[in-house]
């Protein structure tokens, strides 16, 4: 179980990196923590010619905040979230995520962007950024476009990222404080990747009310607007205002044909609302 | 000295190297000139071999079934009547009949080197129908694993005691059950390095097993080499289960081409080949029916069980490891009338069913658990009454059962008992009765099951498969500054041998266990052994030691009377010491006149000297039985079928316990796999054959946090037939929690009128028996903030 | 081969290693520094745990270059306090038995009582659960952990404050420097792998064998059913609707062989086969059964796909009837997430469908230059309709439910 042969580049700089990636003809594949990619080249699944490691390029792993948002470099792993090195704008709710991804010598090394350019329908950051409304910074050689990371993943292991593209950051939201986080992952033991996520953000003071349906073999289902799924109440009480039919509704037209599925998939957007009504989202998982 | 003897929870001689990383397993050897060995292995389960294609710059790095003409095919028979033999070839020609099956050996100086190698080699199939299924195989009209037997068997075994008595009997139920194939799954996967010695003329196989004698005796025989050209070590080996007593074709390609290359080779298991080639065991299939009284007590039982046993027949166990054994041990702790069990050892393109912890015991006590559940629940009993109603009792001691199994002493009502108060059945009723806040629901489950270890002899000469345990042998030398050294056959991978054996030793001749090394795993240095296998090692390898001390404590008092001028007869042994009527003289001073000062002796003192090996054998080899209740609370949550664990109690009774601490130590080890076996462990196979699970994010383990600490209680009935008392329990732990389990899990789904009867009790198993489209809406606030 | 410099265990080490050679291999092969073991290589089993610039992380999917510059401590280095009263805790409660997992498991247990303030059982069970043991049971292993826990804090010993670490990745806090040697210099050319299976017919009738996954579509294209028929008879043009599909060689009537690449995420596999054409122009009924092959992965795919033409609105039109079967076999199949590969197979039978449809529907049939067969994204093609689905569902319950 060892890699096939390449080779490797430890670029300086975005500039660099993005000169490397947008070569022509070796097969490339960008490095960050390694935790995703790791196992799919020591399994040969994956066989690049070229491997680029951009964990070196200090304008990744940097952080900035500004009055309405953080903007947060790729490479900033999973335990910086979690043990707080990057200021929580969020109230909780992404610390939370971040403890329960994987083990923590996994996540001393895996990285936000790693998982978001990784676009694995079951991974976390996937459903929670969304949920939270965060928003993807991509760098290319002829400049910087940003989209909604709910935008990023456009199936299985793909996203809209172009071969010549970096993620470069991610920029989150801050929350007011009266937000309400719930997120719920289903999975057969600690760490392991979901089998249902459900996640629910209503954060009225800044009109936002968001509930993402991850973990289902495909992107995740994102209500930018989630209003429906709690009866068009304002500050509801989510639990309660909870709508199971059109919950429901939403996994049969995405193409969930199995009830089993479904049935878990309901569970756990139904127990993210409970979460988000009974203020979960605080140091809590 | 604080006691160290049988009985003393001494810490184990042999953390300090692991603690420090300085174990030395198969992977950690390098030696020079050694190249890395990566096998192409087939893609296929069931396909003829065209032919292969590899680049000409490559051919002499290459190995194919051609190259290794003069290698004979691992063949494991037994010789119970109507078996039927399967040669199974070390590289594959003609015919591949599983996946992962090898075809070619590819030798590089790096393992990854040796991978592109294998890249390289292009084999070509003609895929023929793959026998995916147990019950598929049976049936007529399936493609055929082996054309010239005819079907797909390897072996049909029938008993019949008198079933038509229970025949009328006012309780009876049927069940079709189900346990899944799985993954032994040790830590560290099989491995070896083997070279050629041109000084002594003599193949050394380092090899990561746990039965190093058997595998020398395969290994000569495979290659038509000597014996004494054969050198077979197990240095530490990082878990076994089973599944490291097996004799693998890549050990003997490991061999050849170490003869053929002239330089050492080393091929490390990675875990896709362990999961996806190599590493499956259990698999059973029950259409089982129990005939009742409506007090619950048990008239009989009738049994159909199919094996799922792979594609060949493993040596030295064979591919009727489990089937046959099934139909003799199926009837359990109880007592009961009348029988009947017919079993089929069905092949199918799978890799081979090897032994794992339990073997047999682990699937046969699912089944008749859950139908003694199911009887009580038809009758309106209590399980644990029915139980009561129908366990061995200690006034029948010895007993022997409806199969002449031969019970050697126990009181199993007495730990049915003992678990019914720790687990607080009266109490976890009432907490049923009120229901869970969280809309969970709570299930209390029991299973009792007995564990003969150490059987000898008589019994497998009956089974005749390539080995038969006959006298266990130990070696026991007094060193000249007083220290002892035991040699012993059998391989110590975790069950601290090293320190209990020392603890035997001790207990006879006083010597501080700091003192005594015990050597094994080497088959030059070592008497031989069938090795470590069945929960033998402590009974077996145990009473070798204590007969070998006790010899060296005859001499001991023979020469150093001499030394006393004392009568012999009026010196003891004590403490260390040899004392007499006057004086007294230290065992190290005893050691350096026979070593280093022979003239203070006189001539023929004691020929023999300070060093012994002797045999040993229980007179009654029928083997020990220990024995344990388990009893599990679960909660089940019915939206997400969940299942979590809140309490598990073991009353255990293993005999004489030589060290508690490693007991315990061994019933939690077992516990935490019979868990991954009730609810996480599954090797799928899809129609074609091919295995599903290739990492362990697909064959999910059992982590830290899916184990709830279980307490433990024991029981210390003496064996009658073994030399401290003791009984061989090593696999117990693993035996009983998948029916526990279940059967907590059924009495929590009990409300809802649904019952699992398939392993392991997975989330889409439970939400599928209770119907999807129930969905539960009524679950209480606040979800499960765990 | 590339030239890294670390730091392993208090002793700098400058070495060449090649680019994919794990730090597990570089520590165990290069340094045999054995007490780090492997038991996965696929980061789940904890075996591997050893610390990167202080803080655990797993040394089987940590490449050795990626750590230039790097501390790394490995169970023998391990000989501060903690450890050491780790160890005797360990022993003391007959935390190991084989000893395989206990390397990892202390470097865990150590962060375990580092950074944990005062932890009960389940949070020491969870800081754990990245590392399997199938000997103890854990349960020694947790009494250890909390008994040396309990005792620091007794003895006044705070946890450890991780705020000030750097960001990013462990192990990559180092300048991006020069890497000595480049590693370029070192990848062996590859021998490419030998391409197709000799197309061999199957001499095994072909009823023997049952596809284990069936896909039916249908669509109607509106020219009749002699066009449509013509067009499906000419090998190039349906190549052409398969995404990721190449023809080599002259194909004949009832004769094909090529390519088939596919892709899902970084996963990309190249199956070389060939196909048997059978038509039945009495009934508009056709045949393809194909077979292809992955060397490098070792993975094959069988398949078969059966249409069948029927006259719709008195002619003018044709309903096409499309039956895919396919089996995966080898190493792409043998996930139990290989759901995610068959979700891309069934994926790219729908590309097939939509664009048979498309081209069929694409005015003059005969003029059609063969579209390059770009490599699908089959995926992106279906998600856009699951996407619409779902925003017309919302829409359309946002619309009725207002006001209420
Ligand atoms: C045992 C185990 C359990 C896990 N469990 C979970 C879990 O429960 N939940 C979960 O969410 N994750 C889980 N993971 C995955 C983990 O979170 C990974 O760290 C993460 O998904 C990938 O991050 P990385 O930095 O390691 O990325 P890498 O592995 O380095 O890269 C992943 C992919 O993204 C690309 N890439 C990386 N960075 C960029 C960038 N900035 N721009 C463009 N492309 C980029 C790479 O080319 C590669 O294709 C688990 C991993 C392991 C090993
Ligand atoms: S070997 Fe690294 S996690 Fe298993
Ligand atoms: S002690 Fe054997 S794996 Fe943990």
């Amino acid at each position: 179980m060892k890699p096939v042969a390449f080779e490797y580049e430890r670029p300086a700089d975005i500039r660099s990196a993005l000169a490397l990636i947008g070569r022509n003809g070796p097969i490339t594949k960008i490095l960050a923590g390694g935790q995703s990619l790791g196992p799919m080249l020591n399994l040969r699944l994956v066989r690049p010619e070229l491997v680029v490691d951009i964990t070196r390029i200090p304008q990744l792993k940097s952080v900035e905040q500004s009055a309405d948002a953080i903007t947060v470099g790729a490479c900033v792993t999973h335990a910086d979230i979690e043990d707080g090195r990057v200021p929580d704008v969020t109230q909780g709710a992404l610390p939370s995520v971040a403890r329960n991804i994987a083990y923590r010598a996994v996540r001393n090394r895996g990285t936000l962007g790693g998982s978001l350019a990784h676009a694995d329908p079951a991974a976390d950051w996937v459903s929670a950024l969304a949920a939270i409304g965060a928003v993807a910074l991509i760098a290319s050689s002829t400049g910087q476009r940003a989209i909604a990371v709910e935008d990023l993943m456009s199936g299985v292991f793909e996203t809209v990222l172009g071969q010549a593209e970096i993620l470069e950051a991610i920029r989150i939201p801050r929350l007011s404080v009266r937000a309400r986080w719930g997120y719920y992952k289903i999975s057969r033991k600690t760490g392991e990747f979901a089998h249902a996520i459900g996640a629910v953000l209503d954060d009225p003071e800044r009109g936002v009310c968001r509930a993402v349906i991850g973990a289902i073999e495909a992107k995740p289902i994102v209500l930018a607007d989630a209003r429906p799924l709690f009866r068009n109440r304002v500050g509801a009480d989510l639990e309660a205002s909870f709508d199971m039919e059109v919950a429901e509704d939403l996994l049969r037209s995405a193409g969930l044909a199995d009830p089993v599925v479904r049935q878990i998939h309901l569970a756990a957007l139904r127990r993210a609302a409970t979460k988000a009504s009974h203020g979960h989202r605080l140091h809590h998982h | 000295m604080a006691a160290q003897g049988v009985g003393a929870s001494v810490l184990r001689k042999e953390d300090d190297r692991f603690l420090k990383g300085r174990g030395q397993f198969v992977a950690d050897i390098r030696l020079a000139g050694m190249k890395e060995v990566s096998f192409v292995r087939s893609p296929l389960a069931h396909a003829k071999i065209i032919g292969e294609t590899i680049p000409d710059e490559d051919r002499p790095s290459v190995f194919v079934a051609t190259d290794l003409r003069s290698v004979k095919p691992i063949r494991a028979n037994s010789g119970l009547p109507g078996f039927k033999s399967s040669d199974q070839p070390v590289l594959a020609h003609d015919k591949v009949r599983y996946v992962g099956e090898l075809l070619a050996a590819c030798v590089a100086p790096t393992r990854a080197e040796a991978e592109d190698l294998g890249e390289r080699v292009a084999f070509d199939f003609d895929e023929l129908p793959a026998v995916h299924d147990m019950l598929q195989a049976r049936r007529s009209g399936t493609a055929l694993l082996h054309e010239h037997w005819g079907d797909n068997v390897f072996l049909e075994t029938f008993v019949d005691v008198n079933i038509e008595a229970a025949f009328d009997a006012p309780v009876k139920v049927t069940r079709e059950i189900r346990t899944a194939r799985q993954c032994m799954a040790p830590i560290e996967g099989r491995g070896a390095v083997a070279v050629w010695d041109h000084r002594l003329g003599q193949l050394t196989l380092y090899t990561s097993a746990q039965m190093p004698h058997i595998n020398r005796t395969g290994l000569s025989e495979c290659l038509g080499i000597d014996h004494g050209q054969v050198r077979v070590v197990a240095p530490d080996v990082g878990g076994g289960f089973g599944y490291k007593g097996i004799l693998l074709a890549e050990e003997v390609c490991l061999g050849w081409l170490a003869m053929r290359l002239g330089h050492p080779v080393r091929w490390i298991e990675d875990r896709r080949e362990h999961l996806t080639a190599n590493a499956n065991c259990r698999e059973h299939h029950y259409i089982i029916t129990g005939y009742a009284d409506r007090d619950g007590r048990l008239r009989g039982i009738d049994c159909e069980a199919t094996v799922d046993s792979g594609a060949y027949s493993a040596y030295p166990f064979s591919a009727c490891l489990e089937a046959a054994q099934v139909a003799s041990i199926l009837p359990g702790p109880y007592d009961f009338p009348s029988y009947r069990c017919r079993t089929w050892s069905a092949a199918t393109n799978k890799c081979p069913i090897l032994p794992y912890r339990g073997v047999a015991r682990t699937g046969v006590c699912f089944a008749l658990e859950l139908v003694l559940d199911a009887i009580a629940r038809e009758a309106g009993l209590e399980p644990a009454e029915v139980r009561a109603r129908n366990l061995v009792r200690p006034e029948q001691m010895p007993f022997d059962n409806i199969t002449k199994k031969h019970f050697d002493s126990g009181d199993y009502p007495e730990s049915l008992r003992r678990a019914v108060a720790a687990i607080d059945l009266a109490g976890v009723r009432e907490r049923q009765k009120r229901g869970e806040v969280d809309g969970r629901r709570i299930g209390l489950g029991m299973s009792i099951y007995c564990e003969q270890a150490a059987h000898g002899t008589s019994v497998y000469a009956g089974w005749g498969i390539p080995m038969v345990p006959g006298y266990e042998q130990a070696t026991a030398r007094v060193t000249p500054d007083g220290g002892l050294e035991l040699r012993v056959g059998i391989q110590s991978h975790g069950q601290s041998l090293e320190t209990t054996l020392a603890q035997v030793a001790n207990e006879i001749l006083g010597i501080d266990i700091a003192k005594i090394k015990v050597v094994h795993g080497d088959t030059e240095y070592t008497p031989y052994s069938t090795g470590t296998w069945g929960s033998r090692c402590i009974v077996m390898a145990g009473g070798a030691v204590a007969r070998a001390s006790q010899e060296i404590a005859e001499r001991l008092r023979v020469i150093g009377a001499n030394l006393l001028q004392a009568d012999p007869e009026a010196v003891t042994l004590k403490g260390g010491q040899l004392v007499g009527p006057q004086a007294a003289v230290s065992i190290g001073e005893i050691a350096r006149t026979w070593y280093l000062r022979p003239q203070d002796l006189p001539y023929g003192v004691h020929t023999g000297g300070l060093e012994a090996t002797v045999g040993y054998r229980p007179e009654r080899d029928s083997g020990t039985f220990s024995y344990a209740t388990h009893a599990a609370v679960v909660a089940v949550d019915p939206e997400i079928g969940e299942v979590e664990i809140l309490d598990y109690v073991v009353i255990e009774d293993g005999g004489k316990l030589i060290n508690p601490m490693v007991v315990e130590g061994q019933i939690y080890g077992g516990l935490a796999q019979g868990i991954g076996t009730a609810l996480y462990e599954e090797m799928p196979f899809d129609a074609s054959g091919q295995p599903l699970a290739s990492t362990f994010s697909d064959y999910l383990l059992p982590g830290p946090t899916e184990v709830p600490a279980a307490r433990i209680d024991h029981m210390e009935t003496l064996s009658p037939y073994t030399v401290f008392g003791q009984k061989g329990l090593g696999e117990g732990g693993a035996i009983a929690p998948p029916a526990a389990i279940a059967n907590a899990v059924n009495d929590a789904l009990s409300g809802l009128a649904v019952e699992i009867t398939q392993s392991p009790i997975t989330p889409r198993r439970v939400l599928e028996a209770i119907g999807a489209h129930t969905i539960e809406r009524a679950s209480a606030p606040g979800g499960q903030a765990r | 081969m590339a030239t890294v410099s670390i730091t392993i265990n208090g002793i700098g080490v400058e070495a060449e290693v090649e680019a994919r050679t794990h730090l597990a291999d570089f520590i165990r092969e290069h340094r045999n520094l054995t007490g780090t073991h492997l038991g996965c290589e696929h980061g789940v089993c904890g075996a591997c745990t050893v610390l990167i610039d202080g803080a655990p992380a797993r040394s089987c999917i940590t490449y050795a270059v990626a750590c230039d510059g790097a501390s790394i401590t490995t169970v023998e280095g391990l000989e501060d306090d903690v450890s050491a009263e780790l160890r005797d805790a360990f022993s003391r409660e007959h935390a190991l038995q084989c000893g395989y997992c206990t390397p990892g498991m202390l470097v865990s247990a150590r962060d375990a009582v580092l950074r944990l303030p005062e932890p009960d059982d389940r949070e020491i069970r969870v800081l754990l659960s990245g590392n399997l043991c199938r000997c103890t049971g854990y349960v020694g292993i947790v009494r250890a952990v909390k008994s040396v826990v309990a005792d620091r804090r007794a003895r006044g010993i705070a946890p450890a404050d991780a705020s000030g670490n750097p960001l990013g990745p462990v192990g990559s806090a180092h300048p991006a420097g020069r890497l000595t040697g480049g590693a370029r210099g070192g990848r062996t050319t590859h021998v490419s792998a030998p391409l197709a299976v000799s197309a061999r017919r199957d001499s095994r009738p072909l009823e023997e064998w049952r596809p284990q996954v069936t896909i039916e579509q249908r669509f109607i294209v509106h020219h009749p059913p002699e066009v449509v028929w013509a067009f499906l008879g000419r090998p190039e043009e349906v190549a052409a609707c398969l995404p990721g599909a190449k023809l080599v060689g002259t194909p004949t009537e009832n004769y094909i062989e090529g390519l088939l690449r596919v892709r899902a995420g970084p996963i990309a596999a190249e199956f070389a086969g060939s196909a048997e054409i059978e038509r039945d122009v009495s009934h508009y009924a056709g045949m393809i059964r194909g077979r292809g092959k992955d060397n490098r992965s070792g993975s094959a795919t069988r398949g078969e796909i059966a249409y069948k033409l029927s006259p719709e609105a008195g002619g003018g039109a044709t309903r096409v009837d499309v039956t895919v079967g396919y089996t995966l076999t080898g190493m792409l199949a043998q996930f139990s997430r290989s759901g995610l590969i068959r979700d891309v197979a069934n994926r790219l039978t729908a590309a097939f469908a939509t664009n048979l449809e498309a081209r069929l529907a694409n005015g003059s049939l005969n003029q059609l230059p063969p579209v390059s067969a770009a490599e699908l994204n089959v995926v992106t093609l279906v998600m856009s309709v699951v996407r619409d689905r779902i925003g017309r569902l919302l829409r359309r319950m946002l619309g009725q439910r207002k006001g209420t």
